[in-house]
C-alpha cells in the first residue's frame, strides 16, 4: 500500500474514534470497549502498514494537506502544512499504535471498576493521536499544536482518579511544569517565523544553512530547554516521579513508554537534527546535551535505588534510561557523520523503542499488582512469585531487559551506547556503566522481594484474568524475539533510520520537489 | 522607528515568569500562565505586522488585492495565535477543574500545600 495514501487515515481515524466515543458509549459497556479495541487495533494495522512501506523503499513519504504540492502557486517555497516521515518517524509511529494498542487492552480488565470510561477511552486515543501527529509532521507549528494535544490530554489523565489527593497534585504538578515548557517552546518557534518567515521545517532548514543568526541559536536554546522539560530530563524530573506513578497504570505505561519519548526525545532529535544540522556548532550542542544526559543517567538511576513504592521506582528508572537516550543523541550530534556517531544515534533510536516495550510491560506489571493486593509498597510485596508466577516471570524478563541482559533485547541497543560512548570519550562510558550498576541494585531488589518469603497478604493474590494478562505476554514475547535477532535489527531498522535522520538534504529535496 | 510592541510583548513574559516564580497562590499562577501567553501571541501578532516604507499595512484579503497599493499584514502569524488561544483556554478550563479539584481535597488554594508526594 502506498505510504501517501496512509498518512491521513493515521490521524483521521483516532480522532474520528475518540470523538466519536461518547456516541458509542451510550450503546452501553460492551460496545465502547470494542470501539476503543477496533480504534486503536485499525491504527495499529496502519502504523505497521506505513512503517513496512517507509521501510521497505527507504523513501520519506511526504503528504501535502490540502493540494497536491506544498510549493504555493507562482513562487518556489513551500506554503502549505506538510506531514514528512522518514524511517524514524515511522518506527516511532510503529512504536506509539503498538503500545498505545496494548494499553488498550490492558484497560479493558484493569479501568473496570472505575465511572467515567467514555472519557478515558476519548482522552487515551486523543493520547495516540497527539502522538502520532507528533511522530508525522513536517511543520512546526502543527508540531506545537500535536504536542498541545498530548499535553492536555496526558493532564487530564494524570488526574483521571480525581477522588483522590493523589493524582490531583501530582496532575497540577505535571500540568504547570507542562505548560511553561510549551510556552518556552512556542516562543521558539514565534522567534524562528519572525527572523525566517516560514515554519516549514524543510525550508527552514535551508533557510538556517544560508544565514545561520543568533536570533536562530536563541530559539534552539529555548526548544532544548522546553523539550528537555518535557522529557523529563534531570534538573527538571521532578515532576515526572509524581506524575508518572500517580496515573492509572495503563497510562502510566502509555506515559514512561511513549509520552516523554515522542514529546522529547523524538521531537528534540527532530529539531537538531532535521532543522538545525550542520548550520549550528554541532559540538557545543552535543556536548550541552552528554552533560545533562550523564546527570539524568545517575540521578535517575540512584533514585530508583532508594524507592519503596513500585511505581515510583519504575519512574524513576525512566528518568535513568532517557539519560541513556539523550547521551546517546549528545554522541551522535558531537561526532556528527563520523562512525561513532552513527552507532551512537542507532543506540538511541533502538533504546528508545525498547524502553518503551520495557517500561510499558513492568508498568502493567505494576498494576496487576496494585489490581490484586491494592498496595506498591515494596515492603508488603514479599514472596509474590509463589502466587503469581506467570507475572513474577513478565517481571523478571523486563527488568533483565532494563538492566541489558544479553539474551534481550536491551543489550543490544544498551551496548551500542556503551560502545559509542567508549570509543568517544572513556570517561562518559564509565558513566554509563556506573548508571547501570545502580539500575540493577534498583530492579534486583525488587526481585529479591518478589522471590522472598510470602507473607500472609500475598497469599490470597492470584494471575490476572485474561485482557490484563495477554499484553503482559505479548510484551514479554516481544522482548525476547527481539533479543534473539539483535544485530540483525540494528543493521536492519536502526542504522538505515540513523542514515535517513543525518541525510538533511534528503529531507529538504524532498520537501521542495526532488530538486 | 521603535516598535512598542515588541517591548510590550517580552515584558509581558517576563512579568509572567516573575509572577509564576513568586505567587504560591494556584489561581495566580493559572492567571501568570496566561500571562506569558499573551505575551508570546502578542510577539507572533507583532512579528506580522511590519510597517515597511512607513506604510500601514492593511488585512489579509486577498479578493481583489491587485488594486491595493499598501502592503499587507501576513495572514500566517493571525492563523497560529487563533489556534494558539484555543489551546490557551483548554489548557485554562483544564487548570480550573484542577484547582477545583484541589480545594476540595486540601482546603488550601496554597502551592505549599500540595507537598505530599516526596522522595
Amino acid at each position: 500500500m502506498n505510504g501517501e495514501a496512509i498518512l491521513p487515515y493515521l490521524i483521521i481515524i483516532p480522532l474520528f474514534g475518540a470523538f466519536s466515543m461518547p456516541i458509542v458509549s451510550l450503546a452501553g459497556r460492551k460496545a465502547r470497549e470494542a470501539w476503543a479495541v477496533i480504534i486503536s487495533g485499525a491504527t495499529l494495522a496502519l502504523g505497521s502498514a506505513l512503517f513496512y512501506y517507509v521501510w521497505e523503499s527507504g523513501k520519506i513519504v511526504l503528504y501535502t494537506l490540502g493540494a497536491k504540492s506544498p510549493l504555493g502557486q507562482g513562487v518556489n517555497f513551500p506554503i502549505r502544512i506538510v506531514w514528512e516521515v522518514d524511517t524514524f518517524g515511522a518506527l516511532m509511529v510503529l512504536m506509539v499504535t503498538f503500545v498505545s494498542f496494548m494499553a488498550v487492552i490492558y484497560s479493558l480488565g484493569y479501568m473496570k471498576h472505575d465511572t467515567g470510561l467514555d472519557k478515558y477511552y476519548t482522552l487515551i486515543i486523543i493520547l495516540e493521536l497527539g502522538m502520532l501527529g507528533i511522530a508525522i509532521t513536517g511543520d512546526l507549528f502543527n508540531f506545537y499544536v500535536f504536542l498541545e494535544i498530548m499535553s492536555i490530554a496526558s493532564y487530564a489523565l494524570v488526574a483521571f482518579r480525581n477522588d483522590t489527593w493523589e493524582g490531583i497534585e501530582a496532575g497540577i504538578k505535571y500540568m504547570f511544569v507542562g505548560s511553561i515548557a510549551s510556552s518556552l517552546i512556542l516562543l521558539g518557534i514565534a522567534l524562528l517565523y519572525g527572523q525566517y518567515g516560514t515554519l516549514t521545517m524543510g525550508y527552514l532548514a535551508l533557510k538556517l544553512s544560508q544565514n545561520p543568526t543568533v536570533v536562530g541559536k536563541v530559539a534552539l536554546a529555548l526548544f532544548i530547554a522546553g523539550l528537555l522539560f518535557k522529557s523529563g530530563a534531570s534538573p527538571v524530573h521532578m515532576w515526572l516521579a509524581d506524575a508518572h506513578p500517580a496515573a492509572p497504570s495503563s497510562i502510566s505505561a502509555m506515559l514512561s513508554g511513549l509520552v516523554i519519548k515522542i514529546g522529547g526525545i523524538y521531537a528534540l532529535t527532530r529539531i537538531l537534527f532535521s532543522i538545525y544540522g550542520t548550520s549550528i556548532s554541532t559540538k557545543t550542542v552535543g556536548w550541552v546535551i552528554i552533560v545533562f544526559a550523564c546527570i539524568t543517567l545517575i540521578v535517575g538511576n540512584a533514585m530508583a535505588v532508594i524507592q519503596t513504592d513500585m511505581k515510583r521506582l519504575l519512574a524513576y528508572s525512566s528518568v535513568g534510561q532517557i539519560g541513556y537516550i539523550l547521551l546517546g543523541i549528545g554522541i551522535g550530534l558531537t561526532a556528527y557523520g563520523s562512525q561513532t556517531g552513527e552507532i551512537a544515534l542507532a543506540g538511541a533510536i533502538y533504546h528508545t523503542f525498547n524502553h518503551a516495550l520495557m517500561k510499558a510491560l513492568l508498568f502493567l506489571i505494576a498494576g496487576v499488582v496494585i489490581h490484586q493486593l491494592g498496595t506498591r509498597n515494596l515492603n508488603e510485596l514479599s514472596g509474590l512469585a509463589k502466587t503469581m508466577p506467570k507475572t513474577t516471570f513478565a517481571f523478571l524478563i523486563g527488568a533483565a531487559a532494563i538492566i541489558g541482559m544479553p539474551p534481550l533485547n536491551g543489550f543490544a541497543s544498551k551496548w551500542l551506547i556503551y560502545e559509542s560512548s567508549a570509543i568517544f570519550n572513556p570517561l562518559l562510558g564509565a558513566i554509563a556503566i556506573i548508571g547501570t550498576a545502580f539500575c540493577t541494585a534498583a530492579y534486583v531488589r525488587v526481585l529479591y522481594t518478589f522471590f522472598g518469603r510470602p507473607s500472609e497478604k500475598v497469599m490470597k493474590a492470584k494471575d490476572p484474568e485474561g485482557t490484563m494478562l495477554w499484553p503482559i505476554l505479548i510484551l514479554t514475547i516481544a522482548i525476547i524475539v527481539m533479543g534473539l535477532f539483535p544485530w540483525q535489527i540494528s543493521d536492519k531498522i536502526m542504522i538505515p533510520a540513523v542514515k535517513t535522520l543525518e541525510n538533511q538534504l534528503a529531507y529538504v529535496s524532498t520537501l521542495l520537489g526532488g530538486a | 522607528m521603535i516598535q512598542f510592541q515588541f517591548i510590550t510583548a517580552f515584558l509581558l513574559i517576563v512579568l509572567g515568569i516573575y509572577a509564576f516564580l513568586a505567587k504560591r497562590n494556584l489561581i495566580k499562577l493559572i492567571l501568570a500562565l496566561d500571562i506569558i501567553d499573551s505575551g508570546i501571541h502578542l510577539l507572533l501578532i507583532s512579528l506580522g505586522y511590519r510597517i515597511e516604507l512607513n506604510e500601514v499595512p492593511t488585512a489579509p484579503i486577498y479578493t481583489g488585492y491587485e488594486t491595493l497599493k499598501s502592503p499587507m499584514v501576513g495572514p500566517l502569524p493571525q492563523a497560529l495565535v487563533l489556534t494558539s488561544i484555543v489551546i490557551g483556554v483548554c489548557v485554562l478550563s483544564l487548570a480550573i477543574a484542577l484547582t477545583i479539584n484541589a480545594y476540595r481535597h486540601y482546603g488550601t488554594l496554597d502551592v505549599r500545600a500540595l507537598r505530599r508526594l516526596r522522595g
